[in-house]
């Protein structure tokens, strides 16, 4: 059973830390990404589309993650030159990407809620079947895609990348000090549309795994509040990335945990809510703390 | 002078975009978009229980659209109308069907009073840590709206579910609790006289009276504030659990007005759509009430002209989205040249 979960997890994991990995570098840059739940949606959306239509599952994910990220982009620069609130703004993009894909369905497809299209390739297993033998890990190995181990390793190497690079630096500093980063003859604002491409090129890679890897059908409900988890796990993690990502395997856990925890009494939906309470508590406790400091 | 045009722009501006963009989607489709719009305007307008139901939209999103204004004049960035609504409404509903029928005339204010306070209490939460330890009021409020729809999702698929009807519902509330029909058998009720009667004490309170001043005055300028005595936190405290109060007060009045018991999907985003008013009126209690019957328009007209033509109920999503990115582009226009005025 503790194999089933951990498999089931990890694979619940997956889109939740790549939009989370974006959002964090995104919030680095000083920009608090609330459409990363908008942009999942359409990365899922485009993959079950492309998929269908060539057939190859690598594809599907690029032109997912490109999707996503032009309308990051395109996000990006309403904050940036035209003044929008990035809060406001994002859940408005929430809205809008429900809507558009909404419409797109009942107009070019005529079904609404949900999209199934004949042979969409699925995202294929790294491993041979035969490791599922292995004790423990089996089933978690057997079931892994590309896109999972892309964002482990993506995870392992983001804090190098934001330490120790030139763009992770700027990054940094866009957020931490935009004026000087203006001074030393660089764009913030370049900076903070370019991470917020970036972030919208990973929801777009979590979108494509959340659709592709297993069932190949795409709802209108597929995400189920994913990008908020996300948004939970960066601010649970405090921007850190390893931090974060550890937030992500626990609340991926959980959501596998879930329908198992259901069959002892415990209901589904209030376990559903504990992510969103465990980041109030932590924030609280954050603040307690620095403000003991500040005394 | 100017600063009426300033308003009418802002308010007009977001939705020419958003009218703009819709009509280029209507095009593609091969709709004619004037011929839509005006179907829009005459489903939505056209006749007295057209209108009734345009307004019975309206009314959930006049509430939010209030108690969220109350926090943005503030200062306080609130997006958990949503959440306040849903808790109230519940409240309010669990009150309606199991306190005595024999309270008579008396149960649907007191239904309504349970609501408010359970509203008020939600919303004391993000702002007493915002004003005591400075907790991120997006972020706090934003995940106590999936708490409160966990909660309030579990209530009634379990203790509140009804025993009759199947699953996902509450019984319904006594009769006595409902509030009374406007114009039968349009579902307009007299939740929206208590919306409009909100709206007037809201203006009433920001033009009048010291407190509402005092706010403004927080949203603009804390350090100002501060210097002149307001109590900041205070301020924060009574703007979050006044948007409480007027949020649950909507849940309420849906409850017992509207589906006269609880459901699961209880609030259509009403919360956001409610910040989309508020955004787009600027805060101001006329922008408010026009853009909250806009939006009812839209919602009651989608909903006809999906059923009379191939055009999608999503379209009226397309518009709200495209509405509240661009809304505020204005609003940071308007703090500057108040800044400068002052």
């Amino acid at each position: 059973m503790i194999e089933q979960v951990l498999a089931a997890g990890v694979v619940l994991t997956t889109p939740i830390l790549l939009a989370a990995i974006g959002g964090l570098v995104n919030r680095q840059a000083g920009i608090v990404n609330i459409a990363l739940e908008g942009k999942m949606l359409v990365g899922a959306f485009v993959a079950v589309i492309v998929s269908a239509a060539t057939g190859s599952w690598l594809v599907a994910t690029l032109a997912a993650a490109l999707v996503s990220m032009v309308i990051g982009w395109g996000f990006a620069l309403t904050i940036t030159r035209l003044g929008a609130n990035m809060i406001t703004a994002g859940l408005g993009l929430n809205v809008l990407a429900a809507g558009a894909i909404g419409f797109l369905m009942s107009i070019i497809y005529g079904s609404s809620g949900t999209l199934r299209l004949p042979e969409v390739a699925l995202l294929p297993h790294v491993f041979p079947q035969s490791v599922e033998a292995v004790p423990l890990l089996g089933p978690m190995l057997a079931n892994l895609d590309p896109l999972t181990i892309f964002a482990v390793l993506l995870i392992a190497v983001l804090p190098f990348l934001l330490r120790a690079t030139r763009f992770g630096l700027w990054i940094r500093a866009t957020g931490n000090a935009a004026p000087v980063v203006r001074s030393v003859g660089l764009k913030p604002k370049l900076m903070q549309e370019a991470s917020t491409a970036f972030a919208g090129f990973l929801s777009g890679l979590a979108g494509a795994q959340l659709a592709l890897a297993s069932i190949g059908i795409f709802n209108e409900g597929l995400t189920a509040g994913r990008g908020f988890i996300a948004l939970a796990a960066f601010y649970f993690g405090r921007d850190r990335p390893w931090q974060t990502a550890a937030a992500c395997l626990l609340f991926g856990l959980l959501d596998a945990a879930q329908i198992r925890m259901q069959t002892v009494g415990l209901p589904p939906r209030l376990i559903g809510a504990l992510p969103y309470l465990m980041v109030l508590v932590a924030l609280v406790i954050t603040q307690m703390r620095s403000l003991r400091r500040a005394q | 002078m100017t600063n009426w045009l300033n308003r009418g722009l802002g308010f007009a501006v977001p939705l020419l975009i958003a009218l703009l963009v819709s009509a280029v989607v209507l095009l593609a489709i091969g709709e004619n978009p004037l011929d839509t719009f005006s179907l829009m305007l005459t489903e939505a307008f056209g006749s007295p229980r057209r209108l009734a139901s345009t307004l019975s939209a309206a009314t959930p999103l006049l509430f939010t659209a209030i108690g969220t204004a109350i926090c943005f004049r503030a200062g306080v960035f609130n997006v958990g109308a949503d959440g306040a609504f849903l808790i109230g409404g519940l409240a309010a509903v669990v009150a309606g069907f199991s306190l005595p029928a024999e309270l008579g005339w008396a149960l649907a204010p007191i239904c309504l009073a349970i609501g408010a306070i359970f509203g008020a209490a939600w919303l004391f939460i993000p702002g007493w840590l915002l004003a005591k330890l400075e907790v991120d009021e997006v972020v706090s409020t934003l995940m106590l709206n999936f708490i409160a729809a966990a909660i309030t999702g579990y209530l009634v698929n379990g203790p509140f579910l009804s025993a009759q009807s199947g699953n996902n519902v509450t019984p319904l509330v006594h009769e006595a609790a409902e509030l009374s029909r406007l114009m039968p058998p349009a579902t307009l009720h007299s939740g929206f006289l208590i919306a409009l009667a909100i709206l007037a004490a809201y203006a009433f309170w920001t033009r009048r009276t010291s407190a509402g001043l005092e706010g403004a005055w927080v949203g603009l300028n804390r350090r100002f504030s501060r210097v002149v005595g307001v109590s900041v936190q205070r301020t924060i405290i009574l703007a979050m659990v006044l948007s409480g109060v007027v949020a649950g007060l909507g849940g309420a009045a849906h409850g017992l007005g509207q589906l006269h018991r609880f459901t699961d999907g209880f609030s259509a985003g009403y919360g956001f759509t409610g910040m989309a008013v508020a955004l787009l009126g600027r805060n101001t209690p006329l922008g408010m009430l026009i853009g909250s019957i806009l939006f009812g328009a839209l919602a009651s007209a989608g909903t006809t002209i999906q059923l009379f033509s191939n055009i999608p109920l999503d379209l009226v999503n397309i518009i709200q989205g495209i509405v509240m990115i661009f809304a505020v582009i204005e609003l940071g226009r308007i703090t500057i040249r108040r800044r400068s005025k002052t």
